[in-house]
């Protein structure tokens, strides 16, 4: 029972995790389904209390967490997530080295060794290329979700796992083919790509296209002819204006012989069903996978799973359920969460940088004092976010120049009372005259302002249309005419004004 | 360029006929000749020749081939002098063959023994002139030869002088290393080796057409070993000045200035080329042999150090010249040495209308002035000062300068400035402090600090450290965005020189950097090969740049050369917002990959281009943004006031006036710094008004003593000026005819309450109005014809005139400017009336 000792080693500190040692893994499952069916219920209000005093204590929020991802990922997580609870050092984020490995971590590029929280997904992906290679026909997969949700990176997992099986199992390996779609230059050379890849060894004719060999090769039987997997990222980049591409790629695995196992990846649902009707018809639809945006719980295991490549302890529990909250709440972008984490990092380096400029004399704190200071706090995160998420309107048009904000105060005078909801730029020059006229101030030409227009346009302030004559520009408010209002009620000018 | 121009003389005739030349003892003539005709007795040959089997479109330089296979399409076949004697020596032709004008020869008279002993300098300009200074010199004949500013040169590597005592003029053949005496040498296309026809195994008959590679290098290629025989023990092999070059035991410059120094020494103001192993990316599999790349890097040499000429050509030239001799050199781009990017030379010489000669002109204009006019120059400060100006002189000229305003105005210490600067000693008197302020405000002027964008720039700076400090440089991307005018492109700039410094200072690694600006490609998909050619200094298409850029940031396994993070600098990045936006996509997905080392920053004006962009792409671009803010009044103040220290102008309030009104509209502070640049112009004109008007007067022409500044009433014509828009000045200077046109029209207009009326109603407007004032009525065609004038210049919109009487017609500006411009009209004072 090598596991069960790694176990019993726990801090005696953490209560909760030692009640997980204690029991059977057997009986820790029961615990836990028990808990999720009983809890999930009663969970809602506790958590949103704690939401509201974000200072509170976190392990009971923390706990439910984790109790969660031992659902969600299944039996082999438990031993991992167990070595959470062992003794970390302290990170220190003045060392550079320390830094470095979090900030790796982290980053995009670096990819998991596996893949948590996918596993559903990777398992159908790879059951079916399994069982494509192992039957030898052909066959299409279409995995489609939100960016950021691991698509790619399970892709090349599969890649890897298929490699491994087959090894095992003795069967000849396919051709593999990953394609970015957006690195083609022309559509039709994910045919010649394939063809390049399937028969590097035998001639190639000039006078035939390399879509028509494929079918030619696909629709009559040559033996010993090896499969060959596509993937192919970035699917939709192949939907040409007659969608001839698409249709054909999706066309070569429905053909009698064909070899061609295709696995499509992109971001909308219902590419295949939308662009080729056809395939329905012919009954080879393909079959489709959908990666859904992750929640907030898969965010903080995926989170945990990146960090315990550190050996150190870098964010406090609660930073990163904050972090995993508001972005599964928005988008559920992975790539979003990491983003929000490094940056939260870099907060805190600053943080302690001018720490350490500032007071010297600070350093003989209390020790436990200083573990906290060094870790990615929740009000660092908190400030990550706001980089994100915050909607800077108020503070944009507070900072924008006078007459600027007079276009805006007379733009809201114009669709006060809800009758317009756009007009054109030389209406809006005559409400922009009107206010500089009363109260004196000379109104700039034109031209100046449609210039200023466009900065504002620029700014998502206003939308300006597209038109031949500038006067006749259409002009909408991109904002709202409350926040405007808000905005420049400090200034009395404007307050008369809008009255 | 005399010496290639007669080198073009003797191109072949046709392609592929191997041609001898015969560089012959000094007084022969020179015929072209063919090898086989190549005849013992035929004279004192030169050593070697070029041919080129290839037609120039064959050049890989001129022309997309990227192999390196074509990129050895030269061929050499050497003949050599006749049987030099160890006596004859003397008459070596040390210098490329005579094939070239009546000035080369005479720089053949100069001894093959170089021996720096000998240095009968003279100069060819006056030599009567104080001694207490440096001259400059258009030409100066040194050790025999004729140097001047333009030429090419071997300089020697102080560190191992010892090498450069040997003789480098005799090249041997590689086999029997004898010279190669009345024989032919053949040169091999990849190793650039001399061999005589009759050493090679098979020995050659003739000198084959196209390439030849010596069966060395094709063994090397095959992987065997094959060892270049070793010269007989206790004799070295000789090497020659390219070979040493090539090795990087010598160095090329180019002279671009030439001065003898106070002490009697001789300088000159040398520019480098370096060889492509000596930049970042080392040789690569496309660059030529006898590939140079002409450096942005400057240093005063002496004279003493040069060794002879040698010849750095363009790629044309290179093709032409074919039979150019061993010191033949190609060079097509510009390697930025602090920045390890590449630039096509004539990209560059062509955006600055040839460059060169404008520093060529500038030193014989130098030289001229201080020969002739005996310069005011004392001091040995002042001519430090003249020769640091010179300097910046050509530096600028030799970077790529931009028009002004497509780069936003001033960019921070790179002078990559759109005028060129008038050399400051041409106007004779001194400059007022109004003029010192107009040529400081100009927005080339290169400010020397960057106020009021600290945050910002320390914002950049942690950024980028925290990227390239690393050592495994993960990927990022920076979106900056901005109103226009509010330093964006120039904030960056200053930050990469910053680290750059930081880079020379050896505190952080080296990296390269590529800055490009979005309007400058020609479509967006040209980015590919933009950035390709930057990093590696290759030009190919897009598409295949885009399958070598993907490689080389997402091939993680093998492990690249080059292993310095990159920074890429996108100005304008909505413009490579394309229809399915791929290009941004991969830009982008770069950074993400694994090991891409590669730092995107973007700028743009768009605050919400992100989320203006499909998901997939905004979700890449991480959530690094920094927004420069419009100006306020306060630091537009500072902004200008930093400029003019020193420089006592301005009086305060008009700054302060200026910056207010601008900060007002748009927080530009282009537009402020212009419209102080007009402010202080109208003070000038002013004041010279004055102050000649006063010298007519009295006589007297040093009336300035009242020191004129630019104030209040200055700033208000300049604001005027520039916000006051084009129509009203239209309108006020257009016709009679127009007038009483747009009178009418106004008067229609107001008296209807509608926006537009009919020519019909408005000839009966103008007919009652002629009637009524004592002018004649010119009649329906006539007026008909100025509806439509007016309409071309668009102060009215107009239907097609053919319309007659039904043509409707609007107003295309307010109808208070229309009679704003027209209420003093001076010649039509009755219009008011009806206005």
């Amino acid at each position: 029972m090598p596991a069960f000792a790694a176990l019993r080693q726990f801090p005696s500190s953490d209560p909760t995790s030692e009640t997980i040692v204690a029991v059977t893994p057997r009986k820790t499952r029961l615990r836990s389904d028990s808990d999720a069916a009983i809890g999930s219920p009663l969970r809602k209000s506790p958590r949103l209390c704690k939401e509201g005093t974000p200072h509170s204590s976190p392990t009971a929020s923390i706990r439910k967490c984790l109790k969660t991802s031992l659902n969600l990922s299944g039996s082999p997580q438990k031993k991992q997530l167990s070595e959470d609870f062992v003794e970390r050092q302290n990170w220190n984020p003045r060392d550079e080295t320390q830094r470095r490995a979090a900030n790796e971590a982290l980053h995009v590029s670096t990819a998991q060794m596996n893949v948590v929280c996918r596993e559903n997904e990777q398992n159908r992906i790879l059951d079916f290329c399994k069982k494509c290679i192992k039957e030898e026909k052909a066959g299409s997969l279409y995995v489609c979700g939100c960016p950021g949700t691991g698509k790619t990176l399970s892709m090349e997992k599969v890649k890897v796992m298929l490699a491994d099986w087959e090894n095992e199992e003795c069967i000849q390996y396919p051709d593999v083919l990953p394609i970015n779609c957006t690195s083609l230059a022309n559509m039709n050379d994910i045919f010649s790509k394939i063809i390049e890849k399937n028969h590097s060894g035998k001639k190639r004719s000039r006078s035939t296209s390399s879509l028509q060999q494929l079918q030619n090769l696909y629709s009559q039987q040559t033996p010993g002819m090896k499969m060959i997997l596509v993937i192919a990222d970035e699917l939709d980049y192949l939907i040409t204006r007659d969608r001839a591409v698409l249709h054909d790629l999706f066309m070569l695995t429905t053909l009698p012989f064909s070899k061609c196992i295709l696995l499509g990846v992109a971001n909308a649902i219902d590419l295949a069903d939308r662009f080729i009707p056809k395939l329905r018809s012919l009954n080879c639809k393909p079959m489709v996978i959908t990666f859904c945006a992750y929640s907030k719980d898969q965010i903080i295991n995926i989170l945990q799973e990146r960090l315990r490549a550190v050996p150190y302890t870098v964010f406090q529990p609660q930073a990163l359920e904050l972090c995993a909250r508001k972005v599964a709440a928005a988008s559920g972008d992975m790539r979003k969460a990491l983003a929000v984490c490094r940056s939260a990092i870099e907060i805190l380096i600053g943080d302690s940088m001018l720490s350490s400029l500032d007071g010297p004399e600070d350093q003989h704190k209390p020790a436990e004092n200083v573990s906290m200071s060094n870790q990615v706090r929740i009000d660092h995160v908190a400030a990550a976010l706001s980089k994100v998420y915050k909607s800077p309107v108020v503070d944009t048009i507070i900072s924008l120049p006078q007459h600027q904000q007079i276009i805006l105060c007379s733009a809201v005078k114009l669709f006060r009372g809800g009758k317009k909801k756009d007009t054109t730029l030389g209406e809006l020059n005559k409400y922009y005259v009107d206010v500089c006229k009363s109260t004196s101030i000379p109104p700039v030409g034109i031209l100046e302002l449609s210039s200023m227009c466009r900065v504002l346009d620029d700014q998502g302030i206003l939308k300006l249309g597209q038109s031949r004559d500038d006067k006749l520009r259409r002009v909408t408010l991109k904002v709202d005419g409350a926040d405007i209002v808000f905005a420049l009620q400090g200034v009395r000018f404007f307050r008369n004004c809008l009255q | 360029m005399a010496e290639t121009q007669q080198m073009k003389k003797f191109k072949t005739p046709s392609k592929g006929t191997p041609r001898a030349k015969h560089p012959i003892s000094l007084d022969h003539h020179i015929a072209p000749q063919t090898p086989q005709s190549a005849t013992p007795s035929a004279i004192n040959l030169r050593r070697s020749h070029r041919l080129t089997a290839a037609t120039p479109e064959h050049r890989p330089a001129l022309s997309s081939f990227n192999t390196p296979k074509s990129a050895a399409k030269t061929r050499k076949i050497c003949e050599d002098p006749p049987s030099i004697l160890p006596t004859e020596t003397s008459i070596n032709p040390a210098s490329p063959p005579p094939v070239e004008s009546r000035k080369k020869r005479k720089f053949q008279e100069k001894s093959a023994e170089k021996r720096k002993d000998s240095r009968n300098v003279k100069c060819k300009r006056a030599a009567d002139r104080k001694v207490k200074k440096k001259v400059y010199h258009k030409k100066v004949v040194y050790d025999g030869g004729e140097f001047s500013a333009g030429h090419d040169v071997y300089v020697k590597r102080r560190s191992d002088a010892s090498s450069d005592d040997e003789d480098p003029e005799v090249e041997e053949c590689r086999v029997c290393f004898k010279p190669a005496g009345r024989r032919v040498l053949i040169e091999c296309d990849d190793c650039l080796n001399g061999f005589h026809l009759k050493c090679l195994k098979p020995p050659l008959k003739a000198v084959p057409d196209g390439d030849w590679v010596c069966c060395y290098c094709v063994a090397r290629k095959n992987g065997e070993v094959m060892e270049f025989p070793e010269p007989q023990a206790g004799k070295k092999r000789a090497r020659t000045a390219r070979e040493k070059l090539l090795s990087s035991d010598l160095w090329a410059a180019r002279i671009e200035s030439l001065w003898k120094e106070v002490d009697g020494t001789y300088w000159f103001r040398a520019r480098w080329y370096i060889i492509p192993e000596e930049t970042a990316v080392g040789r690569q599999p496309h660059n030529l042999r006898r590939e140079l790349y002409r450096t942005n890097d400057f240093a005063d040499v002496e004279m003493e150090s040069t060794i002879r000429h040698c010849f750095v050509m363009s790629p044309r030239e290179f093709a032409n010249a074919a039979d150019g001799g061993d010191d033949v050199f190609l060079c097509e781009y510009e390697y930025e040495v602090q920045w390890h990017s590449f630039k096509r030379i004539a990209e560059i010489d062509s955006n600055e209308n040839d460059g060169e000669k404008v520093v060529d002109n500038d030193a014989d204009w130098n030289s001229c002035d201080e020969s002739d006019s005996g310069s005011d120059f004392n001091s040995e400060e002042e001519a430090a000062y003249e020769n640091e100006k010179r300097n910046r002189l050509s530096q600028s000229s030799s970077l790529r300068p931009v028009a002004a305003n497509s780069r936003k105005g001033q960019i921070f210490g790179l002078q990559k400035i759109g005028a060129k600067k008038i050399p400051e000693n041409l106007r004779s008197r001194k400059q007022t402090d109004l003029e010192k302020a107009k040529s400081t405000l100009l927005l080339a002027t290169v400010p020397k600090s960057l106020t009021c964008r600290d945050r910002e720039m320390n914002e950049i700076t942690t950024f980028i450290k925290g990227a390239i400090c690393d050592e495994q440089c993960l990927g990022r991307c920076l979106y900056v965005h901005g109103v226009p005018g509010t330093g964006k492109t120039m904030s960056v700039l200053a930050v990469m020189r910053n680290l750059k410094s930081e880079v020379d200072a050896g505190s952080i690694r080296p990296y390269c950097f590529v800055e490009i600006n979005g309007l400058k490609l020609a479509s967006p998909e040209n980015i590919y090969s933009v950035i390709y050619e930057g990093l590696t200094g290759h030009r190919v298409g897009w598409k295949k740049a885009l399958n070598l850029l993907n490689a080389r940031f997402s091939d993680e396994n093998k492990c690249r050369k080059d292993t310095r993070p990159c920074i890429l600098l996108i100005d304008e990045l909505d413009l490579l917002v394309t229809r399915n936006q791929a290009v941004l996509y991969n830009i982008l997905d770069w950074p993400t990959r694994p090991n891409s080392k590669l730092i995107v920053i973007g700028i743009a004006n768009t605050m919400d281009l992100p989320e203006k962009l499909l998901p997939r792409i905004s979700s890449r671009m991480g959530i690094q943004r920094l927004c420069f803010g419009p100006y306020n009044f306060q630091q537009l103040q500072e902004i200008i006031s930093s400029r003019l220290k020193g420089i006592d102008a301005f009086e305060k309030v008009a700054i302060e006036f200026a910056s207010r009104k601008v900060a007002a509209v748009s927080g530009d502070a282009r537009r402020a710094l212009e419209i102080c640049r007009r402010a202080a112009e109208v003070a000038d004109y002013r004041a010279k008004k004055t102050a000649l008007s006063s010298s007519d007067a009295s006589g007297k022409t040093f009336l300035l003593t009242g020191k004129v500044m630019a104030g209040m009433a200055d700033v208000e014509a300049a604001i005027k000026e520039m916000f006051q828009a084009p129509h009203i000045q239209v309108i006020r200077s257009c016709s009679k005819l127009s007038k009483i046109f747009l009178a009418a029209m106004v008067y229609e207009l107001y008296k209807t309450g509608i926006g537009e009326t009919t020519f019909e109603k408005l000839a009966m407007v103008v007919s009652s109005f002629c009637a009524n004032n004592g002018e004649t009525f010119p009649g329906y065609d006539t007026l008909l014809k100025v509806g439509c004038k007016l309409g071309e210049c668009r102060l009215l919109l107009c239907e097609p005139g053919t319309r007659h009487k039904l043509q409707k017609l609007q107003l295309n500006y307010p109808n208070d400017d229309v009679t704003f411009a027209l209420k003093d009209s001076k010649d039509l004072p009755w219009l008011a009336k009806y206005i």
